[in-house]
């Protein structure tokens, strides 16, 4: 089994999941505050991830170390590329 | 460039001389800040609610329930609009007009 068909399968249970718990399918009578839980799960995976990744994004720039010498060797390859370029007749 | 291992980048992070700059922690922290906080407002409001009896004073510092479901709504139809127009713009500004002979 491939892994996108993992991740499908995986989906497939858990939307079945929440769809018999919020749409009560099999009547089960669930307490009304489960209900009231189970509901926005979907929205609220959703804003977690977009949380996650506004978190990683914020950790990334604090601890991106500034590089000196690297920000030279790539200004002096900017401007070698750019000559040969020009030299090839690229207009800027 | 962030969030992937460049040449340069990768020399200099095994040098470590210099931290990043008081903007870019700034900026940083903040943005983590903002969503941890964003975070337990959210789950709180969502998970913790139902389960807290209706005259608890905790429920006086959350909107009504609705809520949960329109604010992210509107704040995914904001980002993507803001995201169309920014595609608008750089489109326009590089439009050239093709030659004619």
């Amino acid at each position: 089994m491939t892994k996108l068909l993992e991740w499908v399968f995986g989906v497939l249970l858990l939307g079945a999941a929440w769809a018999f718990v919020t749409f009560d399918i099999l009547n089960m009578n669930l307490p009304r505050t489960y209900r009231e839980v189970a509901w926005p799960m979907p929205l609220y995976l959703l804003v977690t991830f977009g949380c996650y990744s506004l978190a990683t994004v914020g950790y990334r720039v604090a601890t991106f170390n500034d590089c000196d010498d690297a920000a030279k060797e790539l200004q002096a390859q900017i401007k070698e590329a750019k000559e040969d370029l020009r030299k090839k007749g690229f207009k800027f | 460039m962030l969030l992937t291992h460049h040449r340069n980048s990768a020399t200099c992070l095994a040098k470590q001389v210099k931290l990043a700059t008081v903007t870019d922690q700034a900026v940083g922290v903040s943005l983590v800040g903002f969503s941890l906080l964003l975070f337990t407002y959210y789950s709180i409001w969502v998970i913790v609610l139902p389960f807290v009896d209706a005259d608890h004073v905790l429920h006086q510092y959350f909107l009504p329930r609705e809520y949960t479901v329109i604010l992210p709504g509107v704040a995914a139809l904001v980002v993507l609009l803001c995201i169309g127009a920014f595609v608008g713009v750089v489109m326009l500004k590089n439009h050239k007009p093709k030659k004619v002979d």
